[in-house]
């Protein structure tokens, strides 16, 4: 009993009366633990960060009909819809075509949903607006280019309905569209619009989906969706999604390996500045191996304070590293960051055994002396 | 005196000196390796993202709606088809004469085409894209150049293999027109579209998008099926750029609305709207789109990345750099005693400041330099683990380098030395 109040005694006083040099170690005990939560939580964190970036890339996963259909029902596209996890899912735009003419000039018509559109495919560079009202159309930047159209003039769209009869449309161009692909040349109007023009409702020839997730979990959600509503298969747009976890897994691999190398270094200045306080202490020693003391209880000794320090400093640090991560989340990417409850605690159980490893090395060096010679002064 | 004082010192307290060195050192190569990677990351995250192919397509200028619409136009309109609705093949080596030549990484010419594909389980109309599969070019600067689909083309899912280079025959075919075709790699299959062609399946693929119905033949042998002899309906150009600002955008609407100043600017920077303006000047009656898919998401993803790195390495280094002052401070600290001995012999606290700073300069200095040196290696191990390849050095980093360990070792030994300044030699030397 009196041996562990002396114990703590002499650990309480150790670290009391020497404030300034205890400050040290344990800043730089906290600054390891700070740059190294700070680094496992941004590099954990960065799959699903950098994700929702590279969803501007537009659909990762397309829905069509099964077998021979052509259209599929935008209902079982809804059902399907229900199967992806609701956080992960961005978009969701049914696309359905039709064929018009402007002046005699054929075009495709495209309707579709623009609140999701824009969503699923937010590379789109509209000049105007996206249509609001049902009269209202989007006109690709060619189809603007060669009718010489502008935003807000008005444009008369002809052709058949699919039981033959003729239809007449005069719309008002509320915006032009570009992307440099195949979109530049297509007519865009409300889902509703292009529905009533062409006498059906309900159905679809594609649904593009933008999906928050990585290729394991697509390919789950595929295979759910395949089993679930079999009228719709569903197929990934391989080269959005390969491409991203290319991209993606070397990213993290950079940021963990860039972690490594940075975690390795604090770690070595945290080893060399608790080094420096031991060996100060080699006097100290001296002295309580005159009095009595036993290498056992010695190394006790300075474990204890190692323990301290680790804790304390980890402790420390590892508040500084989650707004160290914060900083860096809502910095590049505007979103929070999430960390996993058990990156916290092996913050400070690295931190623990780095400080004591630390100690030990010279501790052990330190107990080799010789008590006389150490006080004398040599 | 003082060069003796100093040479003294360090020898004497050769353990110190080198954990302080040691330290720098650390710190040092960290900082190194960071902003070496910092700096060339845009360039490698720019190589990764050419995985999503194209970023711009060079059509000709009055290429008609209907056919890129619909994609299909009758054979004889094939036949006595203007000119002025094809690009000229022998142009596209130009591509690499412009302004941005080394920017721009691969491309590849099509001709479209639509024929009536055999095989064994009957005949389609289908899409049929003559293009360069593996194609060696020497371009007019002198340079030689190995591009085509099989670099463009990466996601695609492929049984069999591309077709060899110079293969004048070898085909690739979408695998829902394989199925439809019933053939299979090292089949032959006819294609007719004004003249008779045959091509060897070599193999199939599975692209997830609308290609998977296509086949794609060498660029000669479509050319030769169509009669269009030296002609190409597009290329598509993947270019390394820099993400796009409002100077870039307001050239994009409309070039000549800039400044002399700032027109050449934009020129003299990799903007895709530049590099579309060059690829316009050199080749003939052509207009070159970007594709907004890609390039305006590279943009972004780029401009993610360099600030997740460069808000990593200011971090850090600025974590390394308070653990070294940190270690600085105590080791100045250890050292009451002599500082206490040289001012009870009469040093003035000024000279006994520039002794301990001297000192711990040149230990750091020293350290920096082994430091700086193997950082690069750090960097090199980064740069082949994660993207194969080196990190570029750049010239930018010795100077930050250098500053940031003359800053650290100031800032660290500043405080110590306030305080030793303040000792009083005698209760110093009295050991308390």
């Amino acid at each position: 009993m009196t041996r562990r109040r002396m114990f703590f005694k002499m650990l309480t006083y150790s670290l009391l009366r020497r404030r300034s040099r205890m400050t040290v170690a344990l800043l730089s005990v906290a600054i390891g633990a700070t740059v190294l939560l700070g680094m496992a939580a941004v590099s954990y964190d960065i799959p699903r960060q950098m994700g929702r970036e590279f969803r501007s890339y537009g659909a990762n996963m397309i829905f069509v009909a099964s077998g021979e259909e052509a259209l599929l029902r935008v209902d079982a596209a809804q059902r399907a819809a229900a199967l992806i996890p609701p956080d992960e899912l961005i978009g969701l735009t049914p696309y359905r075509y039709g064929i018009v003419r402007v002046n005699m000039q054929g075009y495709t018509a495209v309707g579709t949903d623009f609140d999701q559109a824009a969503k699923t495919s937010p590379y789109w560079s509209i000049a105007g607006e996206y249509p609001k009202a049902g009269g209202e159309i989007l006109i690709g930047a060619d189809v603007a280019e060669f009718t010489k159209l502008a935003p807000g003039s008005s444009m008369t769209v002809t052709g058949r309905a699919e039981d033959g009869t003729r239809f007449r449309l005069d719309a008002k161009i509320s915006g032009t569209v570009r992307t440099g692909s195949v979109e530049d040349g297509f007519i865009f109007m409300p889902m509703p619009t292009l529905e009533s023009l062409m006498g059906s409702s309900g159905v679809a020839e594609v649904v593009e989906v933008s999906i928050a997730a990585d290729e394991t979990e697509l390919k789950r959600i595929v295979s759910e969706i395949s089993r679930e509503v079999p009228e719709i298969s569903p197929r990934l747009v391989k080269r959005v999604t390969q491409s991203e976890t290319t991209v993606l897994s070397k990213l993290q691999a950079l940021v963990f390996l860039v972690s490594l190398v940075v975690l390795v270094l604090t770690m070595i200045c945290v080893a060399t500045t608790m080094m420096t306080v031991v060996l100060e202490r080699r006097k100290e020693i001296g002295l309580k191996k005159a009095l009595g003391a036993d290498n056992r209880r010695i190394a006790a000794e300075f474990l204890g304070e190692g323990l301290f320090l680790g804790s304390a400093g980890g402790a420390l640090g590892a508040v500084f590293g989650y707004m160290f991560a914060q900083a860096i989340s809502m910095n590049v990417f505007g979103r929070a960051v999430t960390i996993d409850w058990r990156l916290p605690l092996l913050a400070v159980l690295i931190s623990i055994a780095v400080t004591i490893a630390a100690c030990l090395l010279p501790v052990r060096r330190a107990m080799d002396v010789e008590p006389a010679l150490v006080l004398r002064g040599e | 005196m003082i060069c003796r004082m100093l040479m003294g010192a360090l020898l004497r307290q050769r353990g110190r000196v080198l954990t302080i060195t040691l330290t720098m050192a650390l710190g040092a190569s960290l900082a190194t390796a960071m902003l070496n990677v910092m700096m060339d990351i845009g360039d490698k995250v720019n190589q990764e993202l050419k995985a999503y192919g194209a970023n711009l397509s060079v059509v000709p200028k009055s290429v008609s709606l209907i056919s890129d619409l619909y994609g299909a136009s009758d054979d004889g309109a094939q036949e006595n088809a203007a000119p002025e609705k094809y690009l000229a093949e022998d142009e596209i080596a130009k591509l690499k004469t412009i302004f941005w030549a080394f920017n721009i990484v691969d491309f590849t010419p099509y001709l479209q085409i639509s024929a009536k594909v055999s095989g064994p389980s009957g005949t389609v109309e289908a899409q049929v894209w003559g293009a360069w599969f593996d194609k060696h070019l020497d371009t007019p600067t002198g340079e030689s150049v190995d591009t085509g689909m099989v670099r463009m083309k990466s996601w695609w899912d492929i049984e069999g293999a591309w077709p060899a280079r110079d293969d004048p025959s070898g085909a690739m075919i979408g695998a829902s027109l394989a199925s439809k075709l019933g053939v299979k790699q090292g089949d032959r299959i006819s294609v007719a579209a004004g003249h008779l062609g045959e091509a060897v399946v070599s193999g199939v693929f599975h692209s997830g998008g609308s290609e998977d119905d296509d086949l794609f033949v060498p660029l000669p042998l479509a050319q030769e099926i169509s009669g269009l002899r030296g002609l190409v309906s597009k290329i598509d150009v993947s270019a390394l750029t820099t993400p796009e600002n409002d100077l870039a955008r307001r050239a994009a609407q409309d070039p000549n609305s800039l400044s002399r100043h700032e027109w050449d600017t934009w020129y003299c920077t990799a903007y895709i709207s530049s590099i579309a303006y060059q690829i316009e000047e050199v080749i003939s009656n052509a207009r070159a789109k970007p594709v907004l898919q890609v390039a305006e998401s590279e943009g972004a993803i780029l401009q993610k990345t360099q600030l997740l790195m460069l808000l990593l390495t200011v971090l850090s280094l600025a974590c390394s750099a308070l653990a070294i002052s940190n270690l600085v401070t105590a080791s100045v600290m250890e050292r009451s005693a002599e500082i206490g001995l040289l001012e009870a012999v009469g040093a003035s606290a000024s000279e006994v400041s520039f002794l301990v700073l001297a000192e711990t300069m040149i230990a750091t200095l020293a350290g920096g330099v082994a430091g700086y040196l193997a950082g690069r290696g750090f960097a090199q191990i980064i740069g082949h683990t994660v993207f194969g390849s080196a990190i570029a050095a750049k010239g930018l980093v010795p100077p930050l380098v250098a500053l940031l360990v003359f800053a650290v070792t100031v800032a660290g030994s500043l405080p110590a030395i306030r305080l030793l300044a303040s000792l009083r030699p005698a209760e110093v030397l009295h050991g308390r």
